[in-house]
This record gives C-alpha cells, sequence and structure tokens, in this order.
C-alpha cells in the first residue's frame, strides 16, 4: 500500500464526552508517513480533524499518537512500516487524558517531571567558570546514556503500570532523574532520591520494559529505573546504619 | 458561525509569547529581576518547550571561549559575515553576553556542553569563523538547551497559558504604549485579551512561506505579523537564509524541507546532478564546502539548467565515504532518512536548498526594548544582529542573549510601571479580524498555502530579479485576495487546526509582501540576499539596510545608512599583529 493504492485509515474521534473511530480513505505515496495521513486527512477530507505536531523530524516529541495500538513518533514512522494490511489505526496515546481527537493534554506527564525532581539543582553561578568534567567517567557515561530523551510520552503511554496507577511517576521523569543523579554538577541528590523512594516512585516499577522496548531514541529507562532502586535502597540502609 | 466571538479578560505583569531559547530565558531572568510576587505568564502556540526552533538547533551555539579567541574575534566575525550590516551596538552585545549565558546554561540551567578529554568544553569549527567556538550537545545542541530550560520553567510560579495563540498587539488607549496582547485560546476556540506591564515577543521568525523550508511547522511568522499591523518598522527583511541540503521527499510530504547537516558536505558529502556529475567546483573552488550561500545558488542554478533530479533538486552521496563510516558519523541523519525510506549511507539522497532562518524583524534597541513602550522583542522576531547573514551557532547565541537581556528589563521595570487601559476600538478590530473566515463558506486553505510557496520559492527566492519580484508582489495579492473569499468551517472552534491554517497563512502573507518589498529597495547582494540583476555587494561605506513599515500607504520600505558605531569597512578591532585566523587551514 506505500506506492499508490488507498489505504483505509480509521481515526479515534472525540472527547472527554465520548469516541468513535471513523474512517477514511487516503492515497498512498512512496514518501509518508503517518504524521503526513494524519495531515491530508485535516487538510483534504475533514477540516475539523485535531492533533498535535510541530518540529515534523523527532525533536519536539509533539506528534506521538497510538499507531495499530502500538505508542510512535507519528512523524518519524512510514506508512509501510505499519500498513502491512492496507490499513491504520490511529488513536491519542494512552493515559493523558485527551483535548479532542488525536491530542492529549500532557501536563501531567510534565507535573511528573518536575515531581520526580526533573530539573537541575545548581552548585555555580553564571559568574564563575563552567566546571571540568572529564567525559569518560563512568558517572557521566550514565548520565548522558540517558540524557536524550524528548519527552514526547511513548514510555509513559506503553507502561501498564502507569496505565494502572495513576500516582506512578512514569519511565521519562524517573530517567531524567536517573541521570541527574549521575551529574557531578548537580547538588539534589537528597531530594532526587526522596523523590525516587517515594509513593509512586521507582519502587512502583515492575520491569516489564516496555518502556525500553518502545523508546523512539533507544534510550532504556528501565535500566535508569533500576539504577535508582538500587541508589534509593542503599540510601535507605545508610540512613538506618 | 458568524458574529463576533467574545473576549475574555485575564491580568499579569509580564507577559511572554513563545517558549523557545528567547521566551524561556525571559522568562527565568524576569522572575530573577523582578520584585517577589511579580505575576510572569508565559504564553505560547503550542507546548512549553516543545514548538518553536531552538529545539531544533543542530550545530552549536558559538561563544568566545575556546583557546586563543576573545569577544572581538567573535565580533568581527559576526560582522563580516553579516556583510557589514549588522546593529553593531546589537552584534557586541551578543558576542559579549554569549560568554555570561553559555555559563548560566552549564552551572545554573544544568546543561551540559560536549567536553574535551581533559574536562574542558569542547569547541568545533564551523564555516565562515576564524576560532574553533562552537560548544554543542553532539547534534542535538537545540534539544539539550531547551529541555533543561523547560523543566527551569515548569518548577517555577510562572503562569502557562499553553496553546494560546498571539493574534493582535493591542495598544492603549491614550496611544503611549502597549496595554496588552490578544490570544485565541487554541483548545477551547475562545478569545482571550490578556493586559500585562510588559510583554516580551519572542514568537520566533521561521520562514515557512518557501516551497521549502526547515522550520517547525508551528511557524507563521504570527510575530512579526503582529508588529506590521501595529505599524512598528521592521528591518533586513530581504535577507532570508536558505540551508542548501534540504530533504526532497515529495508532495504532501512534512519531512520535505527538512535538514540534512551542513556536517555531510564538511566531511566530504558530494552533491551530484541528475547524471551523477559534481557540478560546485563549476561555482566555487572550495567545491562542496563552500559557504550556505554559494551552494544553495549553485543548486538552484543547476536546477534551472534543468540538471535536477526527477524529484526537482540534485542528490547528496556519501558512499564513497565508506557506508559504515557514514552510519557511525551520522547516525542520526542516517536514521531519520531511513525512517523514511531513504539510504543515506549506501544510496543518494534528494536534497534542495530550504529556506532556513530569518535575519529581519522588528527594529530594536540593544535592550530588546521598541518604538513602542512596553514591547519587548528578542529571538529571531528581533532584526539586526546578523545583518545579511547569520552565522550558524549564533542563532541560539542570540535568542537566549536577548531573551535573558529582556527578561532583566522587564523585571527591573515591573515595579515602576502600571497597567494600560486598552483601545477597545483596536481590540474589537483585532477580534473581528480573526473570526473573519468563520462565516464564510468553507474551501480547502493548503492549495492557497502552497501557491504562496511556490511564489515565494519561484520570485522571492534563492536569486530575484526586479521583474520577478514584481510578478511575486501581484502573485501576492491574488492569493490573499483569494483568501478572503474563503471560510472556515463553523461549528466547534475547539482546536480547529484549519482556523488557524487561515491565520497562519494570511501572516505568512503578510510577512511575505515586506520581504518581496524589501528585496526590491535593496539593489546590490549582499549575504543571503542575491539580485541577478544587480549582482555586486555595493560600496560597503555606503551600506544601508531597508526598513519595512505599514501605514496609511500600505507597506512601504525606506533604507537607512548602516552606523558603523564600532567599526568601519576594511578595519578591525582586534589587537595589531593577530592572526587573521585561528583555524588551521584544510
Amino acid at each position: 500500500m506505500s506506492t499508490g493504492g488507498v489505504m483505509t485509515v480509521a481515526v479515534w474521534r472525540g472527547g472527554p464526552e465520548g469516541s468513535a473511530f471513523q474512517e477514511f480513505r487516503v492515497p498512498g505515496q512512496k514518501s509518508q508517513t503517518v504524521l503526513d495521513v494524519v495531515i491530508w486527512i485535516q487538510q483534504y477530507r475533514d477540516p475539523t480533524l485535531s492533533y498535535r505536531f510541530a518540529c515534523r523530524v523527532g525533536m519536539c516529541g509533539s506528534c506521538a499518537m497510538t499507531v495499530n495500538g502500538v505508542p510512535r513518533w507519528t512523524c518519524r514512522t512510514h506508512v509501510k512500516r505499519v500498513a502491512k494490511t492496507g490499513r491504520i489505526e490511529i488513536a491519542p496515546l494512552r493515559s493523558l487524558p485527551v483535548i479532542k481527537d488525536l491530542a492529549v493534554d500532557m501536563d501531567p506527564f510534565f507535573e511528573k517531571w518536575v515531581a520526580a525532581e526533573g530539573r537541575f539543582h545548581p552548585q555555580r553561578t553564571r559568574d564563575q567558570p563552567v566546571r571540568e568534567t572529564k567525559p569518560q567517567t563512568r558517572r557521566r557515561r550514565q548520565a548522558d546514556a540517558a540524557i536524550e530523551c524528548i519527552n514526547c510520552a511513548v514510555c509513559y503511554a506503553a507502561c501498564d503500570t502507569v496505565a494502572a496507577s495513576p500516582d506512578y511517576l512514569g519511565p521519562a521523569a524517573l530517567n531524567r532523574a536517573w541521570s541527574l543523579l549521575n551529574d557531578d554538577k548537580d547538588s539534589g541528590t537528597e531530594a532526587i532520591l526522596a523523590a525516587a523512594g517515594a509513593k509512586g516512585g521507582c519502587h512502583s516499577c515492575h520491569a516489564m520494559g516496555s518502556c525500553t522496548r518502545f523508546c523512539p531514541n533507544e534510550l532504556d529507562p528501565m535500566a535508569s529505573i533500576a539504577g535508582l532502586k538500587r541508589a534509593s535502597i542503599a540510601a535507605a540502609l545508610k540512613r538506618k546504619g | 458561525m458568524g458574529g463576533r466571538l467574545a473576549i475574555e479578560r485575564h491580568e499579569t505583569d509580564i507577559l511572554i509569547l513563545g517558549s523557545g531559547g528567547a521566551g524561556l530565558f525571559g522568562a527565568l531572568h524576569a522572575l530573577q529581576s523582578a520584585p517577589e510576587g511579580t505575576r510572569v505568564t508565559l504564553a505560547v502556540k503550542g507546548l512549553i518547550g516543545k514548538c518553536g526552533c531552538t529545539r531544533m538547533v543542530q550545530g552549536g551555539y558559538n561563544v568566545a571561549l575556546g583557546p586563543g579567541d576573545s569577544v572581538e574575534r567573535h565580533f568581527m566575525d559576526t560582522i563580516v559575515g553579516g556583510k557589514w550590516l549588522p546593529q553593531q551596538e546589537m552584534a557586541w552585545r551578543l558576542c559579549k553576553e554569549a560568554v555570561v549565558r553559555v555559563r548560566e546554561l552549564e552551572n545554573e540551567i544544568g546543561c551540559f556542553f560536549d567536553r574535551q578529554p581533559d574536562g574542558s568544553l569542547h569547541h568545533k569549527a564551523f564555516a565562515g569563523q576564524t576560532a574553533d567556538r562552537t560548544v554543542h550537545k553532539g547534534d542535538l545542541t537545540g534539544i539539550e538547551i531547551v529541555n533543561r530550560l523547560m523543566e527551569q520553567v515548569l518548577a517555577r510560579p510562572v503562569e502557562r497559558l499553553q496553546e494560546h495563540r498571539a493574534v493582535a498587539l493591542i495598544p492603549s488607549r491614550d496611544g503611549n504604549g502597549l496595554a496588552g496582547v490578544l490570544f485565541i485560546d487554541v483548545r477551547r476556540g475562545s478569545l482571550r485579551f490578556v493586559r500585562a506591564k510588559a510583554v516580551l515577543m519572542a514568537t520566533g521568525g521561521g520562514p515557512t512561506m518557501y516551497r521549502y523550508h526547515t522550520p517547525s511547522a508551528d511557524k507563521s511568522m504570527d510575530g512579526l505579523a503582529m508588529a506590521l499591523r501595529s505599524g512598528l518598522p521592521l528591518r533586513d527583511m530581504e535577507m532570508v537564509q536558505f540551508h542548501p541540503t534540504g530533504l526532497l521527499a515529495g508532495a504532501n510530504t512534512k519531512m520535505t524541507g527538512t535538514v540534512l547537516e551542513e556536517g555531510l558536505r564538511g566531511a566530504g558529502g558530494h552533491l551530484l546532478d541528475r547524471n551523477g556529475r559534481r557540478f560546485l567546483f563549476d561555482y566555487d573552488g572550495k567545491g562542496e564546502r563552500a559557504t550556505r550561500d554559494v551552494v544553495s545558488r549553485a543548486i538552484y542554478a543547476e536546477m534551472r539548467k534543468n540538471n535536477a533530479s526527477p524529484g526537482g533538486g540534485v542528490y547528496i552521496s556519501m558512499a564513497h565515504l565508506g557506508p559504515d563510516k557514514v552510519r557511525k558519523s551520522f547516525k542520526g541523519m542516517v536514521k531519520r532518512c531511513a525512517d523514511c525510506g531513504f539510504d543515506l549511507a549506501a544510496g543518494k539522497v534528494e536534497v534542495v536548498p530550504t529556506a532556513h532562518y530569518f535575519m529581519g524583524g522588528v527594529a530594536v534597541a540593544p535592550d530588546s526594548s521598541t518604538a513602542l513602550e512596553g514591547l519587548h522583542v528578542a529571538g529571531e522576531d528581533a532584526g539586526g544582529a546578523h545583518g545579511a547573514n547569520r552565522l550558524g551557532g549564533n542563532g541560539v547565541a542570540n535568542s537566549t542573549v536577548f531573551g535573558g537581556i529582556a527578561g532583566d528589563a522587564m523585571g527591573a521595570a515591573a515595579v515602576s510601571k502600571s497597567l494600560r487601559d486598552p483601545d477597545e476600538t483596536v481590540l474589537e478590530a483585532a477580534a473581528a479580524g480573526v473570526s473573519a473566515p468563520l462565516g464564510k463558506s468553507p474551501a480547502p486553505v493548503q492549495p492557497l498555502r502552497e501557491r504562496l510557496q511556490d511564489v515565494m520559492w519561484e520570485h522571492v527566492g534563492v536569486m530575484r530579479t526586479r521583474a520577478g519580484l514584481l510578478q511575486g508582489l501581484r502573485g501576492l495579492s491574488e492569493i490573499a485576495a483569494e483568501l478572503h473569499e474563503i471560510g472556515v468551517p463553523g461549528g466547534s472552534l475547539a482546536f480547529n487546526l484549519t482556523w488557524h491554517d487561515w491565520l497562519n497563512l494570511e501572516n505568512l502573507l503578510t510577512v511575505s509582501e515586506a520581504i518581496a518589498k524589501a528585496a526590491l529597495a535593496r539593489e546590490n547582494s549582499r549575504g543571503a540576499h542575491f539580485r541577478e540583476d544587480f549582482p555586486e555587494q555595493g560600496d560597503l561605506e555606503a551600506s544601508y539596510f531597508t526598513l519595512a513599515q505599514s501605514g496609511a500607504e500600505g507597506l512601504t520600505v525606506g533604507r537607512e545608512a548602516v552606523d558603523f558605531s564600532i567599526v568601519r569597512p576594511g578595519e578591525s578591532i582586534l589587537p595589531a599583529g593577530e592572526p587573521e585566523s585561528l583555524v588551521a587551514a584544510s
């Protein structure tokens, strides 16, 4: 269906008050992503369709949707990867409130990012030189391995624990916390460990691995969370000791 | 629908439009410099930190922190690169404050830029510069900067108006300043007027009115269109930077136009015409390694000679460097191409010059203030720092430096300023303006958008002539007339993207007219602006910049002499005996 031909696209329509899939027939072409399909429907078939995207090249993490049951960046998903049967089903991301059609409210995702202490805690000021940091130390490599997250919420939507426990901080926020914990420049170790060890923190993770399996950037949030668990337990033992 | 939409009212002290490098730094610095309790509101067309172009920065951030480098050298490169058109005080401020801003990003915001093995910052080489001065995070520098800034803003008491599209700057009733900004709340489809003591406009430029363009898709020059409608003067509007290698993926593909990075040519990539012939040496002795403007014009010229590839561009070919090596060195680019069905490592990929950055913008003072009291402008919405050409790595420096400066200025002034009453007539007219398409019979907006992009590409693009520009202007008015005949479906206005497509196109048409008229007014060729009928750069001593302004006679463009307040053409502020370049000849 990827060159020429017509594909059937079922699009989730609605909002908090109710929903249904609506089918469209969309002409296929050689180079075509799922995002191109969604945009074509809005521009030429149904001008009332709502969705969100921005950068169109996998840098902003605004266009993630559920495509044939799987969370994906639609801008970087070629139609031929998902339309093997000539049919695509597109729905909003799971576990986030729908605003309308394919657009979700990402605020809960970012509130958890903040709750996980997912922000830098400074030691120096702009009046001081940049800290010398050797790039090859173990800690720096661990921080770097987790850093290239673009907060697209694909892992969050993929996670069954998030779906089952609304207070769970989720893989992206905890992955950021792990990156900070390994950053020698950061002074928030205690706050990060407290957030990670609290209810809804890293110990809620059942290590099912959907986050790592679906991360479009090939990050490994499950390993980050495992690191946080170890650090959190070590800190608790130290406090007792 | 039809009829007039109700306007909800809201108040704050400091209002910031946009959440790229300029908007986020504006918010943080406003909080730092304003008295406690000052209300800071961040309004953004999309989601905070997600829309806009700072996040898309690949190359890096120019800062004079490298061995032997100096603010003076960075400044001279900026002036020479800008073909002597930059506003020199702004360029100086840019280079000087970049040093502070990079330390702030590293020490206070938490960015981690790439290091040398000894732990010091790594500075990479970038074309057109006489020192290795570009700090970076791999080739995803923008993501690191915006993610870290976004976290800091989200963790602070900043009021957030997300998916709020600014549609008009509303002056005060007494005409002495800015009263506030009218928005469409995209999610609800309603209008909201926000009064503020001071406003930072940092919506970003983004020349998306060209057939091929790189910026984020939310960009439609909203800031500059609002500024023109408010009668503010805009400078250097003819200066549109084209990147030579945008991806070509065919009609109706959003990937088309997005950048294949500069480093591919730097590493030895070949550009080939339809017959597989390397053509760049016909134009420049440096071949594919020539500067962006030269390579863009060469590709465009080949396309006009009917040497174009089937998709209408040329090929970039990397395979001769060894596909495995290419896969390793350009992992992100190879994967991006592969996701769209192209093999960058072993095959050939079609590319085309693509509109990338807008040097023009609102005429501002070096402290970000404007002719309208209460309005500050920073980032790509502000003109002057880059003149006729922006150096790679000076874009994110510009947005973060001047966003911070604006935040400082607005925060410090917050105590002494008071809220102004809006001119209700202007407010009503603005509300009526955005409601205009709601009562009319709907038709698809996208075909008109494509016509605009064709007109700008063909007649106001990489190479320009007087006859072509005049033809382009006629095309623009025809499209504008047709746009105003068509409507968008009423029913629910909540998250009604088609309404916003219509408004986007209207704004792009407004700014496109200014680009075309400024291009007519510049009768020489400098930097990004090339006139086939005036191919010489002209007398540098007599350099002028263009100023576009809307008034009773429509949009007019004048010229003003460049003020060489720091350095004159042919001179340098580098100490005597300093080498011309610190970069080893390649």
